[in-house]
């Protein structure tokens, strides 16, 4: 075998002699890695914040609410349903065994003032305590209300962290009073900052009034949710139940559709898949496009070079070369301005995954996908070369040495 | 003792669009070590082919050809390849080096298909060179030489593996007559070293630094001359034309 470090040398050092040509080249190989770089990113970055999104939602929690969040029904379908009852909660808990703790949610939209500070457009939740079950929520300072305060319809208020950043400064909420238009309620917590949930809703802008308290002053209609958390070992026997304990409160006939939703987190799972698929799909796509269209550029310009050094091969065979250490030349000449296109798309890839973290949301490149980028464009290299080299390789020397 | 070179019933033919051409004819030849040989003929003669097949780029497609005992027509292109490298140093009309690459690396080529090791080979390269008095020039790339120290360079790489052969085809064709004399003074003096040099020209006075002249026609060798003329004299001779 003829030495890979001579054939190494020659092969960089007509690549060098071509620097221009050669750098061109590799624009598609280039454009092929960054894409697939970084769609790596993307969807690393996306699983991350998408898996910190769900831990809000958590996996042994159901969410009963009249709509599917992903539904695939017609609205004409589902619009006559009816609303969803703070008397099932009682119901589901006493007739289910997997149900460990469930609590009715509803929300309406509120500013919280205090003195001159007013926070706009607050998420003000009427619950029961058990939510802090559901919600896998913790309190940073003070307390969460009690079952007493929710039955007696207590004026206290938990807040939420941005919440409390806006009304109070520099001081400790707890204990101080705010106004919910004409209603004054006591700070007893502040809820521990939680982010964004799927990097859109902000669930620190929110604030947790009793549910007791929340019927008594805004409204026993509108919507509401249930939120019940099931033994995680049995989640599927726990659905079951919660189906049928809901359809025979709702007096369903057997034929009859749910009129009713039981979500989960799986359906923003499956939701996002769906979309990784998509976005892995495009990037796949765009990736491969370039790669072919880089390899077939690649490929067109070593059967340049190989015409144009036609006299070069004929020397070199006049002087001993063989026709697998001329392959050898030309195929490592293909594969470096592969992995050198591929190096340049890792880089800019690098230099792309940075700016998303930086600027859209926490991500980083991963090292496995830069490793296999470079495999993938030294096979494009090999294959693209191929040809060439071979027609390199066979070339009669006595043809090549009269070629002008 | 083995003869260096041994064709016998050698026959080239070409299939050029249907019709043969019979390049090569039946060549039966002997070529001795140290033998001082000019091939000469017109164009369309063979002598091309004739040299090709001497210098192991092509195979003949009938006869045998024994270089030093191994069968050459028998071999494949890697065996091709290896005899070449090892037995065969090419002097061109056109120089044929490497335009990118120094004189020495031009003069090292060679040896890195022998897979010589690096410091040897430079060595070796520099010692080559030095034969050719153009040690001082090693690191001048063919760009920066004149037609005369590049044919030298190109002497020095048919130099450098130690052949058994040096297989120079027109080497004064591109040069000036000054150049010219000193090339064949080059090759004179490696003769006389012990090398076996094999001319190609179709220049009686070039050829006439040989020892033997063949003349080639129509495929065939039709002469066979051995000119026993003091080499001194011609390049005497030669020194007063080319002023």
């Amino acid at each position: 075998m003829f030495a890979f470090v001579e054939s190494t040398r020659m092969a960089l050092g007509a690549i060098w002699g071509n620097k221009l040509r050669a750098g061109l080249t590799t624009l598609g190989i280039v454009i092929g890695i960054l894409a697939v770089t970084l769609m790596g990113t993307l969807i690393s970055g996306l699983d991350r914040s998408f898996e910190k999104s769900m831990s809000f939602l958590g996996r042994d929690v159901l969410y009963i609410s009249k709509y599917e969040w992903f539904s695939k029904q017609e609205w004409w379908e589902i619009r006559n349903r009816p609303d969803i009852k703070v008397e099932y909660v009682e119901k589901i808990k006493s007739q289910s065994k997997y149900v460990l703790a469930a609590a009715p949610v509803t929300m309406r939209t509120a500013d919280i003032s205090r003195g001159k500070e007013t926070a706009v457009g607050i998420n003000i939740l009427g619950t029961t305590t058990e939510f802090l079950q559901t919600a896998f929520l913790n309190i940073d300072d003070g307390r969460f209300y009690t079952e007493g305060e929710d039955r007696s319809g207590a004026r206290v208020i938990v807040i939420g962290y941005d919440v409390a950043n806006i009304l109070f400064e520099n001081e400790n909420p707890v204990g101080q009073k705010v106004k919910m238009g004409r209603y004054v309620f006591r700070v007893i917590g502040v809820a521990e900052k939680q982010g964004k949930f799927l990097g859109m809703f902000n669930i620190d802008n929110r604030a947790i009034i009793p549910f007791g308290t929340y019927q008594r002053l805004f409204s026993r209609r509108g919507w509401m949710r249930l939120e019940v958390k099931v033994d995680q070992e049995h989640i599927k026997d726990a659905k079951d139940d919660i189906t049928a304990i809901l359809r025979r409160l709702r007096g369903l006939h057997p034929g009859e559709k749910n009129n009713f939703a039981i979500n989960q987190q799986d359906a923003f799972r499956q939701q996002y898949q769906t979309m990784k698929l998509a976005i892995g799909g495009t990037g796949i796509f765009i990736t491969v496009l370039s790669l072919v269209v880089g390899g077939i550029g690649i490929m067109n310009i070593m059967f340049v070079s190989v015409k144009e050094r036609t006299r070069e091969i004929g020397v070199r065979k006049a002087i001993g070369a063989t026709p697998g250490s001329i392959m050898q030349q030309f195929l490592l000449e293909a594969l470096f301005i592969c992995l050198f296109g591929g190096f340049v798309g890792v880089i800019l890839a690098l230099g792309g995954s940075f700016m998303i973290d930086k600027y859209i949301f926490p991500s980083a490149m991963p090292i496995t996908l830069a490793i296999i980028s470079l495999v993938i464009s030294s096979i494009v290299g090999i294959i693209a070369g191929l040809a060439p080299s071979y027609k390199a390789a066979r070339m009669d020397p006595i043809e090549a040495l009269r070629y002008e | 003792m083995v003869d260096l070179i041994k064709l016998r019933g050698v026959k080239r033919y070409y299939d050029v669009g249907g019709e043969i051409v019979r390049a090569l004819d039946g060549v039966d030849l002997i070529i001795n070590y140290n033998e001082y040989i000019s091939i000469m003929g017109p164009s369309g003669s063979g002598k091309s082919t004739m040299m090709n097949m001497i210098g192991c780029l092509d195979s003949p497609t009938e006869g045998t050809y024994e270089f030093e005992g191994e069968k050459v027509h028998e071999m494949d292109d890697n065996q091709l390849a290896s005899i070449r490298n090892r037995k065969i140093g090419f002097v061109f009309q056109t120089f044929n080096l490497l335009p990118k690459l120094t004189a020495l690396r031009n003069v090292e080529l060679p040896l890195i298909y022998a897979n010589v090791p690096r410091e040897h080979r430079l060595e070796k390269a520099k010692e080559a060179l030095e034969k050719v008095d153009l040690l001082d020039r090693m690191h001048h790339k063919p760009n920066e030489l004149s037609g005369g120290q590049r044919q030298r360079v190109a002497i020095a790489r048919a130099l450098v593996t130690n052949p058994s052969i040096i297989l120079a085809d027109e080497p004064t064709g591109n040069l000036d007559s000054k150049s010219g004399v000193e090339i064949m003074n080059v090759l004179d003096d490696l003769h006389d070293e012990g090398n076996t040099v094999i001319l190609v020209t179709h220049e009686a006075y070039i050829a006439e630094h040989a020892h033997r002249t063949l003349h080639i026609l129509d495929g065939k060798i039709e002469d066979d001359v051995r000119n026993n003329r003091p080499k001194t004299k011609i390049i005497i001779q030669e020194k007063n034309t080319s002023t």
